[in-house]
């Protein structure tokens, strides 16, 4: 009985493991973006493949906001009017730090850390989350 | 002339449907048929009792193999191919539009129709002993049901498809201790993408079709082995219902009966164990109220057949499947919005993930699971069994105000609009 339960149980475990990819063909989530040169100051510019929004201030430089909702996924809007995030799913809204102002989110959005490669490039790493008042200054 | 008569004999084996006979083996010699009972009783007949909901159910769900079958000739699994043969099926196959429109309507009917049939039977007592566990059958069908809408109206990849997977999948991850690994097994990989697609096209096209199939043979065969058709017992007379509920597990120590076999009737391998069986038994009396299965069950399955039929190929021609654009990853159509039976659902996330998307509906399964369980009150009779009949109709009527709610009273950002008033999306 043992034998016939532990069988089953790694035939099954197989079958879980087996659905589970071994190799991801997924986006990369380091990568570049351009050159500091080609993103405006002002109004966030926002990236649609990585869905980031990549922020420039005169003063205090890059920052990489994520627009990915905490909540279930859904791709934030920046409203310039009053500077916060909208979730168009189940309505969310996060202030300009990404803080939760009001909706189902559980968390507050994402802050990816930015660097600048040598080559002179502006390079972000989705695997980094940094605290908001993170800034590259360059 | 007499050799078609030779072959077709070897084909029904069975003697002419004029004679009791016939009518009889037309039933139990056709693997097809003999589901049905030879004779069925009078009540079980009447279309106020059930609707036959049952019945619409699977014929709905005949329509959706059929069609189905028929649109993944030109059907692609991955993007953007997948969107581009919804085009195609839309603008250049020869009845391609109309097939769609088939498999989708009688998709929304067959959610609609499986809800349906679950309350006829729950304000009918009829997952009450010895039907329990098909009630917990049909339940899993229900589940089945949404699941399979649920996949199924992501291989368009329009953008209702992208972000109903994006955000059904999330939900999925709230779930507790599994919910991460559960949405990399959906979804094949870290986001939505083409292994997701074709993991939800496996899904919807073989696992949960054949899942379904053999599921709803267990609920017929239920059906039969649990006493037949359900039907208002409780309107039957005093006496008649008392003899109907005898029912019980066989009795250990029933004395081995020997009965002389009766002349006229023929005895199966039934006849040499004993006790009592479970299900319901007729007495001679009802016999009496039985009529052949042939023609009068078979004419009204057949009629309720054709109406379900045209009526979803009636809708089909005047009523377009729709179709979004192609699904874009960067922008999430603004509000967002499932297909209808799922707003609820969506509502009800709205206000919390873990609680609306994962603990409440989770609830809400084992309840529905449990009900002929905790409801031991043996009687059907509606006036016996307030409480009960007063909780589902609450389950059922709250269900239906998180779906008018979520349809019509939310505009965009997810915000309180009610229908009669004009919203125009802010300008980023």
């Amino acid at each position: 009985m043992a034998a016939l339960c532990s069988a089953v149980g790694v035939s099954l475990g197989a079958v879980v493991r087996f659905l589970v990819p071994s190799v991801f063909y997924g986006p990369p989530q380091s990568f570049k973006i351009g050159n500091p040169g080609d993103f405006p100051y002002g109004p966030p510019t926002f990236l649609a493949d990585e869905k980031i929004f990549v922020f420039r201030d005169r003063e205090r430089g890059f920052a990489v906001a994520s627009a990915v909702c905490t909540h279930l996924g859904c791709t934030v809007a920046y409203f310039q009017n009053d500077r916060d995030f909208h979730c168009p799913c189940h309505g969310s809204v996060f202030s300009p730090t990404g803080a939760v102002l009001y909706g189902p989110a559980p968390r507050p959005l994402n802050w990816f850390e930015i660097t600048l490669t040598r080559d002179g490039q502006l390079r972000v790493d989705k695997d980094k989350t940094v605290p908001p008042t993170y800034r590259l200054m360059v | 002339m007499k050799w078609i008569r030779e072959i077709w004999q070897s084909i029904v084996r069975r003697d002419p449907l004029s004679t009791d006979k016939g009518k009889s083996e037309l039933v139990f010699l056709n693997v097809w048929l003999h589901i049905h009972p030879a004779k069925v009783k009078k009540e079980n007949l009447r279309f106020k009792y059930s609707f036959y909901l049952g019945f619409i159910t699977f014929f709905l769900f005949l329509i959706l193999l059929t069609t189905g079958i028929a649109l993944m000739c030109y059907y692609r699994p991955y993007p953007p191919a997948a969107y581009q043969d919804m085009k195609d099926l839309q603008f250049a196959v020869f009845m391609g539009s109309f097939l769609r429109n088939m498999h989708r309507w009688a998709a929304h009917a067959m959610v609609v129709c499986v809800f349906l049939h679950m309350c006829r039977v729950f304000y009918t007592g009829s997952y009450k002993k010895p039907r329990q566990f098909n009630w917990v059958v049909g339940v899993m069908l229900l589940l089945l049901t949404l699941g399979l809408s649920f996949t199924g109206y992501l291989l368009p990849w329009d953008q209702l498809a992208y972000w109903a997977i994006t955000v059904g999948t999330n939900i999925g991850s709230y779930a507790p201790l599994v919910g991460g690994q559960l949405r990399e097994l959906l979804l094949g990989g870290h986001t939505v993408g083409e292994a997701a697609l074709l993991r939800f096209y496996v899904l919807h096209v073989a696992v949960l079709p054949s899942l379904v199939i053999l599921l709803t043979i267990v609920h017929f065969w239920r059906v039969r082995k649990d006493g037949g058709l359900s039907r208002p017992i409780w309107k039957l007379k005093p006496q008649k219902t008392e003899a109907l509920v005898t029912i019980g597990a066989p009795a250990a120590v029933a004395p081995l009966q020997v009965t002389a076999a009766s002349k006229d009737k023929t005895y199966g391998l039934m006849e040499v164990v004993t006790g009592k069986p479970i299900f319901e038994t007729m007495t001679p009396e009802e016999e009496e109220d039985t009529v052949f299965s042939y023609p009068y069950a078979f004419v009204r399955e057949a009629v309720a057949l054709m109406a379900t039929v045209t009526t979803i190929m009636a809708i089909s021609l005047f009523f377009n499947a729709p179709l979004e654009e192609m699904a874009n990853p960067a922008v999430t159509p603004n509000p967002a919005k499932a297909p209808w039976y799922f707003l609820g659902l969506q509502e009800l996330v709205s206000h919390s993930a873990l609680l609306g998307g994962v603990v409440l509906p989770a609830m809400m399964v084992i309840a529905l699971l449990a009900i002929p369980y905790i409801d031991r009150n043996p009687s059907r009779r509606p006036r016996e069994r307030k409480w009960a009949i007063w909780l589902f109709t609450f389950f059922v009527v709250a269900n239906i105000i998180l779906i008018i709610v979520g349809t019509f009273f939310r505009g965009p950002g997810w915000t309180w609009v009610p229908p009669w008033v004009h919203v125009v999306a802010r300008p980023e």
